[in-house]
């Protein structure tokens, strides 16, 4: 029995109210909770697959495996055999295992030049069953940076090496020219002196040669108005020559036609040919090689 | 001078100007694109990825009616397969040019399939096969083809798996000193002899071959073979009292073998 009767509308089954609200509000959180995981994958149906590598660098548990640039699964986990070896276990989600086949191949490749590792697998061969739950695949790696680095390395080094060795040999090309380059310079300061007096004696002559120069000049000039009146009456003579031959044009346009066609040749030899040529380079054609002892 | 000079400054200039060569149907560079990339990987050491290229390659070749460049595919697909040590799906990608009775596949495919299969079928000891399919070859090849070569220095190996030491020196003799053959090839009747040579007991001339092949094999870097080298000379000296160095070519053996093994896991 109530202690106290409760007359304000608002508060009767107030712990009806109460009770409804915590419900509802729980059941919000649940959804949400159980919307992420739908969202994240975790309901979808899984298969394990695996795969042994040689080493673990570079691979981690939650690595994403992909096929044709989509996730289709991920790495679960990372373990080492009895004899060294690395089993891995990737889980694909069921939907895509049809598409793999029996042969198919996880490389583990890097997304970028110095991106995240990722795990890409192709289809395999089609005429190969269909990679069923628990399958093995095969793995392998891609070069990565660091072996492009090394492979630099290997092949700068012997040349550092070389032009190391060739700077300090004391009877090599550079110190031999280091050495005349000296022997040079010591004979020029030697010389130096006689040599300005001899300049000198240069531009005294000069100075000289410019007075006279002043002197016939006048002369000169009229001498040179004598013969632009010879060059225009020469002017005439060839512009009549040129009405004159105007019949033989026709002959001159047909071989420069012959010269463009020439040209033409030319060009088509040049694009089939390096420099010039623009297009990708000719695909490697005929059988891979194999001899008597393959 | 002149006239020479001035074609050549146009046909720079048009040369620059000119529009790129139109490009070929999606499928066909699809096509062109897996071959590439599968040929790469090949040279690369990753087989399994060569053998999904080729495989790719030559589905999309089929479905645009190229029966040349499937053939060369077939082929290609095939010498990786035997590689991988699926030597029943190489015999059997080979019979698929070699079986066609339609003539659709070019003849010079059907001689490459030809002694493909041979050198398979002497791999897995199928001795009598390979003889009949290296005949089928040689006809195929005439007098002047460029795998006659290769044709007599397996015909050589085939004899001496089949006991015939002399006729096998017979015939690897002349190809191990002709110099167009190319390197692998005189390397390979070089090995011929040496063996050939040890199963006629004469182990002096035996070790003197394998060491010349062991020469040839290293510059051309071919570690499966330099590891059959080094067996063969460890065999001879030891029949030659020579304990010691023996047990040094042994090693050395061991040591190629499983290095070689290490660096390419997919080979057999």
């Amino acid at each position: 029995m109530a202690l106290l009767e409760e007359r304000d509308e608002r508060f009767r089954n107030l712990f009806g109210k109460s009770a409804l609200f915590v419900l509802v509000a729980l059941l919000g959180i649940g959804m949400t909770f159980v919307w992420s995981e739908v969202k994240k994958g975790a309901f979808t149906a899984k298969s394990p697959v695996y795969f042994v590598a040689d080493s673990g660098t570079d691979l981690s548990e939650g690595m994403p495996v992909k096929f044709s640039g989509f996730k289709i699964g991920k790495l679960s986990s990372l373990t080492l055999d009895d004899r060294g070896q690395v089993q891995v276990e990737v889980n694909i989600e069921s939907r895509y295992l049809g598409l793999l086949r029996q042969d198919a191949v996880v490389t583990l490749i890097k997304e970028g030049v110095i991106g995240d590792g990722v795990l890409e697998i192709n289809r395999g061969s089609e005429d190969k069953p269909v990679l069923e739950e628990g399958g093995k695949l095969r793995f392998e790696r891609e070069k990565g940076l660091g072996q492009a680095v090394t492979d630099v390395k290997d092949r700068v080094m012997p040349i550092l090496d070389d032009v190391y060795r060739t700077l300090h040999d004391p009877q090599g090309d550079v110190n031999q020219t280091l050495r005349n380059l000296r022997d040079f310079t010591n004979a020029l300061n030697r010389d130096a002196t006689p040599m300005m007096s001899s300049l000198r004696q240069t531009a005294t002559n000069a100075e000289a040669m410019t007075g006279k120069l002043d002197r016939e000049l006048p002369e000169l000039l009229q001498k040179a108005d004598a013969t632009m009146d010879s060059l225009s009456k020469a002017s005439g003579a060839v512009n009549d020559a040129l009405q004159q031959s105007a019949p033989q044009l026709p002959e001159i346009i047909g071989e420069t036609r012959a010269l463009i066609g020439d040209t033409q040749e030319v060009v088509d030899s040049l694009s089939t040919t390096w420099p010039f040529k623009s297009d990708d380079a000719e695909p490697e054609t005929g059988p891979v090689g194999m001899d008597s002892h393959d | 001078m002149t006239r020479l000079l001035l074609c050549l400054l146009l046909g720079v200039l048009a040369a620059c100007g000119s529009a790129p060569a139109p490009r070929l149907p999606a499928a066909q560079e699809q096509a062109i694109a897996a071959d590439r990339n599968a040929r790469r990987a090949l040279r690369e050491g990753q087989l399994h990825n060569a053998r999904n290229g080729f495989a790719t390659a030559l589905r999309l070749q089929q479905s645009l009616d190229d029966t040349h460049a499937a053939a060369m595919t077939l082929i290609n697909l095939a010498t990786v397969t035997h590689q991988l040590g699926d030597d029943v799906t190489a015999l059997s990608l080979l019979d698929r040019i070699l079986l066609e009775k339609t003539g659709i596949y070019p003849p010079e495919s059907h001689l490459t399939a030809t002694f493909r299969k041979s050198v398979i079928l002497t791999d897995l000891d199928r001795l009598s096969e390979a003889e009949s399919s290296l005949k089928s070859a040689e006809a195929l090849c005439g007098q002047n083809c460029a795998v006659r070569p290769s044709i007599e220095v397996l015909q050589a190996r085939l004899l001496v798996l089949k006991g015939d030491a002399e006729g096998a020196l017979a015939l690897a003799q002349p190809v191990s000193t002709r110099r167009a053959v190319g390197k692998e090839e005189q390397a390979n009747a070089m090995r011929v002899m040496a063996v050939a040579e040890e199963r006629l007991a004469r182990y002096e001339a035996a070790l003197q071959h394998f060491t010349a092949a062991l020469e040839m094999d290293k510059a051309l870097g071919l570690s499966a073979r330099i590891g059959d080298d080094l067996g063969g000379m460890a065999r001879t000296a030891e029949k030659l009292g020579k304990a010691r160095e023996a047990k040094a070519y042994a090693r050395r053996a061991a040591l190629v073998n499983e290095s070689q093994q290490r660096n390419n896991p997919a080979v057999r």
